[in-house]
């Protein structure tokens, strides 16, 4: 960019352009989507199938796998940061909504758990669900993101009709709406993005 | 009609297209801002400086896995130069 003497509506297009250059930075590869969604969606189909094929009742000992996951996000996140050479509001927004999510989670669990109230788990999860998909959507102005938190909630809803056994699929079904689909079109515009394509 | 002087210190293409870029993100690699505006490192340097001796912009040198990194941010005093060199634009836009 040489240096010259601008016009005022020069300015203003010079702002414009920079303003959208920034904006247009497709920050959201889609990696953490992708991750969680399949590891849930494996975890809900073992434990469907161990306690509905083989009545095995300790089939859920499978959740505990998202504490490795967790461990591997906490690096990975370390490592895109370090990478990244851009720092957005909407990043940093998104990423706090994710966190909120993660605490209200755990609440939620805990307190389902230490009342005994088993069979709400599931619908209270769901709900939970799509509470970050759906404003992560907003933010990123991603309608297929939007879509999977507001099926999340419907979701959540009919899993209220069946026994526990069957709600996890209602979570699987969630998790391919709200994370893995929208997951694999997020990777696709990162590609395309970064390819300058 | 009262026209309002337009900030010399932004009132030139490749300061102004860095404040631009700087306005809309929290912070910028000096490599982003490099990338974006297709100024050569020693020009950008210069400007960057430059916006920094005015208390515009803040530069924060640090090292990541051994390279050293420039990162800059723009300050509360950028944002209010920001927009007060918008609206006197808008004047002259509005005649």
């Amino acid at each position: 960019m040489e240096e010259k003497q601008l016009s005022e509506k020069e300015s203003i297009e010079l702002i414009t352009s920079m303003i959208n250059k920034a904006k247009n930075k497709v920050t959201e590869s889609g990696a953490l989507y992708l991750f969680w969604g399949w590891l849930i969606l494996l975890c809900c189909i073992v434990q469907f199938t161990g306690l509905h094929f083989f009545n095995y009742t300790n089939s859920y000992y499978v959740w505990y796998s998202t504490w490795v996951l967790l461990i591997f996000q906490f690096f990975y996140i370390i490592k895109q940061k370090k990478s990244s050479s851009v720092k957005s509001y909407t990043g940093e927004i998104n990423g706090f909504v994710w966190l909120v999510f993660f605490i209200s989670m755990v609440l939620v669990i805990f307190i389902s758990i230490h009342f005994k109230y088993y069979e709400i788990i599931y619908p209270l999860i769901l709900v939970m669900y799509g509470m970050p998909t759906f404003l992560s959507g907003i933010i990123l102005k991603f309608k297929p993101l939007i879509i999977g938190g507001a099926s999340c909630w419907v979701f959540a809803i009919l899993s209220s009709f069946v026994t526990s056994e069957y709600q996890s699929l209602f979570i699987a079904a969630a998790v391919i709406a709200a994370w893995i689909i929208p997951g694999y079109l997020l990777k696709k515009n990162y590609k395309k993005a970064d390819n300058g394509i | 009609m009262e026209f309002k002087e337009l900030d010399p210190i932004l009132h030139s293409q490749l300061r102004l297209a860095v404040m631009s870029l700087l306005i809309s993100v929290k912070e910028a690699e000096f490599t982003f801002l490099k990338e974006k505006t297709n100024a050569t490192s020693g020009n950008l340097s210069v400007q960057i400086s430059k916006l920094k001796e005015v208390g515009y912009i803040e530069i924060i040198k640090q090292f990541n896995n051994n390279y050293p990194q420039t990162i800059c941010k723009i300050t509360p005093e950028g944002i209010i130069a920001f927009e007060n060199y918008v609206k006197a634009l808008q004047s002259y836009m509005t005649l």
